[in-house]
């Protein structure tokens, strides 16, 4: 097979040629009356070979650490960009499953989606964009671990396959990112491009339905029930999920369905949250003040009728 | 591993349990693609909170013979090799009897 990765000439071509030196010119040349006069040493700064970088390697093509051309490295390099654009991903584990049973899987997983995007109103929604797909356990973990610990800013070739990242995966051998456990065996991964709960519940309620999310009527979805997709679905287990970086177990990610509406649900929620407790705050910090107007103003009321009652008695002792 | 002895498989497990889990769920793995229409499988996953709890991996035979396999100690190797040395006698018993 071809190296999938082609060489191409242009991009070989060094740094140094772009960024031509400086002419140096003799300016004792210049006037004739000091043409005689012996040429003199080049300035010791021009004898120096130049200062700028040389690059050894296209920069197309930072080096590797791992030879790019092999699948495993690309497969490596696949997952580390479906970690970092996906948020929420959820894990399974599938035991010998078929072709067709995938294939009625991926069909009702679809359908389900497209629904839960008809319902949230929205066209080329999350449901578009999410996908399940089986991953290489081993080189999964190893991306998850660059994901994790490796932070990719600054750095000379800063690309997830370099021998930095490498290394950084590797001197954080004891850190711990929770997934650890998961990862082994068959793993199938259901990626979601954004946090949104009503296609989670709709995902659960297809490959894992339970109490909270009951799987769809036979009436309301016959092809549910084919045994293809049955027998399918038995041998798919689900494991846990990675919710913005967060590790959530079966149960954790059914609350993290369970949320009503979503983030703006969630967002209103909180908004319903902050305004009541700014109401009881104003009307905490009021009390004081209320009540001294009140015993102030009882006192007033309380001398203003002392004194009317005065008045009255003297104006009878008058007359 | 053999597993056309097998008669029925009750496991209960956490996923998250490093030794147990993973133990448990290379054995699923390792069932052929029509288990589930020549033995009843029984899986029930636990939480993570209840990693800590003993993972259960129970088998029956063909000739009734019952197995509860110790999965905090065994790893999949020693399950393979006490599930395949009854198999093996089964598969005997099966050949000599025609």
């Amino acid at each position: 097979m071809p190296p999938r990765l082609r060489l191409r000439p242009s991009h070989l071509r060094l740094l140094t040629l772009h960024t031509p030196l400086p002419q140096w010119t003799c300016h004792q040349c210049r006037l004739a009356s000091l043409a005689s006069a012996t040429t003199p040493a080049i300035p010791i700064p021009q004898m120096l070979p130049p200062n700028t970088p040389m690059q050894h390697y296209p920069t197309s093509q930072p080096p590797a650490y791992k030879p790019p051309q092999y699948r495993k490295s690309q497969l490596h390099r696949q997952y580390q960009s479906l970690l970092r654009s996906t948020p929420l991903i959820l894990l399974f584990q599938h035991n010998n499953l078929k072709s067709v049973e995938w294939m009625g899987i991926r069909r009702e997983l679809a359908t389900a989606f497209a629904k839960a995007d008809a319902e949230l109103g929205v066209e080329q929604g999350v449901g578009e964009g999410s996908k399940i797909q089986i991953v290489q356990t081993g080189i999964f973990a190893s991306a998850l671990k660059v994901v994790e610990f490796w932070d990719p800013t600054g750095g000379e070739a800063a690309h997830g396959l370099s021998a930095e990242a490498h290394k950084a995966a590797k001197r954080n051998a004891k850190l711990r990112h929770g997934l650890e456990p998961l990862l082994s065996g068959p793993i199938a991964v259901l990626t979601f491009p954004d946090v949104s709960p009503a296609h989670v519940k709709a995902a659960l309620s297809i490959l894992a339905p339970s109490k909270q999310f009951p799987a769809p009527k036979r009436r309301a979805n016959p092809g549910y029930y084919e045994a293809g997709v049955q027998n399918g679905l038995q041998k798919l287990m689900f494991l846990g999920a990675r919710v913005e970086g967060k590790v959530f177990d079966a149960e954790g990610t059914k609350w993290v369905g369970s949320i009503e509406g979503g983030m703006m649900g969630l967002r209103g929620q909180l908004v319903a949250m902050l305004q009541s407790l700014g109401g009881s705050l104003t009307s905490t910090l009021e009390a004081a003040g209320r009540s001294l107007y009140v015993t102030v103003e009882g006192r007033r009321m309380a001398l203003e009728e002392e004194k009317k009652g005065d008045s009255g008695t003297g104006k009878t002792k008058q007359g | 591993m053999l597993t056309k002895y097998l008669t029925s498989i009750s496991t209960s497990f956490s996923p998250f349990s490093p030794k147990s889990g993973k133990t448990a769920r290379n054995f699923l793995a390792l069932l052929p693609p029509n288990a589930r229409s020549t033995m009843s499988i029984d899986v029930k996953l636990l939480n993570r909170d209840q990693a800590h709890m003993p993972a259960v991996l129970q088998l029956k035979f063909k000739d009734g013979k019952e197995m509860a396999l110790d999965l905090e100690k065994m790893k999949i190797r020693d399950i393979q090799a006490e599930v395949d040395r009854h198999s093996r006698v089964l598969k005997r018993g099966e050949e000599l009897n025609g």
